[in-house]
């Protein structure tokens, strides 16, 4: 086992290890809430595709999903996950999350999403250190949790610019008011062991992210500078995003769009999405287009990923805590590409068009 | 008909028929926002109310630390107060916070289980906020004009 597969239990040990001392020692009577507490979500789904020579998923970082490994595969969305906060003193705290979703090696085997320690200095400012999100996108610090999005999943055209959902640092978090203007900024030092299909690993290291998010009423706009290096071989590939968001949400309807450039030596891609739904009572309708498009492939055997995905889905809140969301996705592949598709099989032809359905039911508890 | 529309038609019908006949109705009663009587704020915009219940915002306008108190899940006050000041119905507000949670950056605000709790609250903790029926105001507490 090398140092970084060692990381995820050495960060999970700190954390507890901090809990237990910190229950010994802390006193109650200057903080009225619970010390612990323990919340969960996940998701049950099936999805279908019409390719049944390739697999459509979530995730590119997955082995495979729905088409032609399954006619209709839970293993695109379904996943379950558990945490636990800690709240030692009004300034330090801590949170674990593990969750158990289909991994590299296809197994559920449950793996650390967060562990971390956080320390706030006043209530607007704070650090944390540990297993962190990587908050690159709008929804990247719930992308995994179902029940807090408006579908069945994050739009792969766009959220496949960076499949990573953590990292390994420190993070500093600053907010402050201008008026009726929230405004947030964010800044990452980390690394990360990207678990491959086939078992191998890819080390991003020196991971920056320095993100800001304006509030005003309904009203959010989210930027963020990603970069990265990526070690190949002896050398390190420097990825580049920047992404734009911006999210609507007065009650009863909302809007929400996210644009991001991917700019690398080895390849360059843009991805944008819009989605905006109209809540009647407990169901909510809603309408995404997204679009990832490779604008250059300087090389080294990466097929230009591109294609376009205009889907239509429903949310229905029908009980306390629980979804059930249908959703159907119409993807055109751009010419001579396979997209997003993985387990691509002889006979596979390329710039087609694929059909997706997938029910899923979300919860929280 | 193949399987799939089979079922997709199924669960088309089962949603039209539920979706009728589902749904909170609002509650009548009126919920205003109250704070201690000794709290030197008279005044926020709905929207500063908003953002304080919903952890935007941690302090009043003045620079004192805000302390939101919450009443029960599934109460009338607590839903009367999301849909009226929030525009957020009882799974919004749950999605809401799951989006705060579940990365550990915040938690929701403390709950009692009615107004005269939310008044005892607020009296024991003088930088509280929180939101009642209007007919339970008394001495204990002062009404929030709110815009």
């Amino acid at each position: 086992m090398n140092g970084f597969e060692c990381m995820p239990y050495k960060l999970t040990h700190i954390a507890l290890l901090a809990t237990t001392l910190f229950a010994a020692g802390a006193s109650a009577d200057d903080f009225e809430a619970p010390m612990f507490s323990f919340s969960g979500f996940g998701t049950l789904s099936v999805a279908h595709s019409s390719e049944d020579k390739a697999d459509f998923t979530s995730n590119t970082i997955k082995p495979n999903g729905a088409g032609y490994s399954h006619a209709w595969s839970a293993d695109v969305d379904s996943l379950i996950g558990a945490q636990v906060t800690a709240n030692f003193t009004r300034q330090i705290s801590a949170v674990v999350q593990v969750i158990s979703e289909q991994g590299y090696d296809n197994s559920y085997t449950p793996t650390v999403e967060w562990a971390n320690i956080k320390y706030a200095i006043t209530p607007d400012f704070s650090v944390r250190l540990g297993r962190i999100v990587l908050p690159v996108f709008m929804t990247s610090d719930y992308r995994k949790v179902g029940y807090a999005n408006p579908w069945v999943r994050p739009p792969v055209e766009f959220y496949s610019l960076v499949p990573v959902s953590n990292n390994d640092g420190v993070d500093v978090m600053y907010r402050f008011r201008t008026g009726n203007v929230t405004n947030s900024i964010q800044g990452l030092y980390g690394k990360k062991a990207i678990k491959t299909v086939g078992g191998g690993t890819i080390n991003a290291t020196d991971t920056v992210v320095v993100s800001d998010t304006l509030e005003y009423g309904a009203l959010t706009f989210h930027t963020t500078y990603h970069q990265v290096n990526i070690a190949i071989g002896n050398s390190s590939l420097p990825i580049k995003l920047l992404a734009f968001g911006a999210n609507y949400d007065p009650g009863h309807w909302f809007v929400m769009g996210e644009f991001a450039m991917n700019r690398s030596d080895m390849s360059n891609s843009n991805g944008w999405y819009v989605t905006g739904g109209y809540r009647i009572k407990n169901l909510t309708p809603y309408l995404t287009y997204s679009r990832l498009t490779a604008l250059s492939n300087p090389g080294l055997g990466f097929p230009p990923a591109g294609q376009q995905n205009v889907s239509a889905g429903v949310r229905w809140d029908f009980y306390k805590n629980f979804d059930l969301k249908l959703q159907y996705e119409h993807i055109n592949l751009d010419a001579g590409s396979s997209g997003t598709l993985i387990n691509l099989q002889p006979g596979f032809q390329p710039g087609g068009r694929v059909n997706v359905f997938s029910v899923a039911v979300d919860f929280v508890f | 008909m193949n399987p799939i529309m089979s079922i997709m038609n199924r669960i088309g019908i089962i949603i039209i028929g539920l979706a009728l006949n589902l749904g909170p109705e609002p509650a009548a009663a009126e919920v205003i926002v109250v704070v201690s009587a000794t709290n030197p704020v008279t005044t926020l915009s709905k929207n500063q109310v908003v953002d304080i219940f919903l952890g935007k915002v941690s302090r009043f306008p003045g620079g004192s630390q805000a302390e939101p108190i919450d009443q029960v899940e599934g109460s009338a006050a607590r839903e009367e107060f999301y849909l009226k000041f929030a525009g957020k119905s009882p799974a919004q507000l749950k999605a809401h916070w799951s989006k705060i949670i579940f990365t550990g950056r915040g938690q929701p605000p403390q709950e009692t289980s009615n107004d005269i709790e939310v008044k005892k609250f607020i009296t024991k903790v003088p930088n509280a906020i929180g939101y009642i029926e209007r007919k339970q105001v008394d001495g204990s507490v002062k009404v929030l004009l709110t815009q």
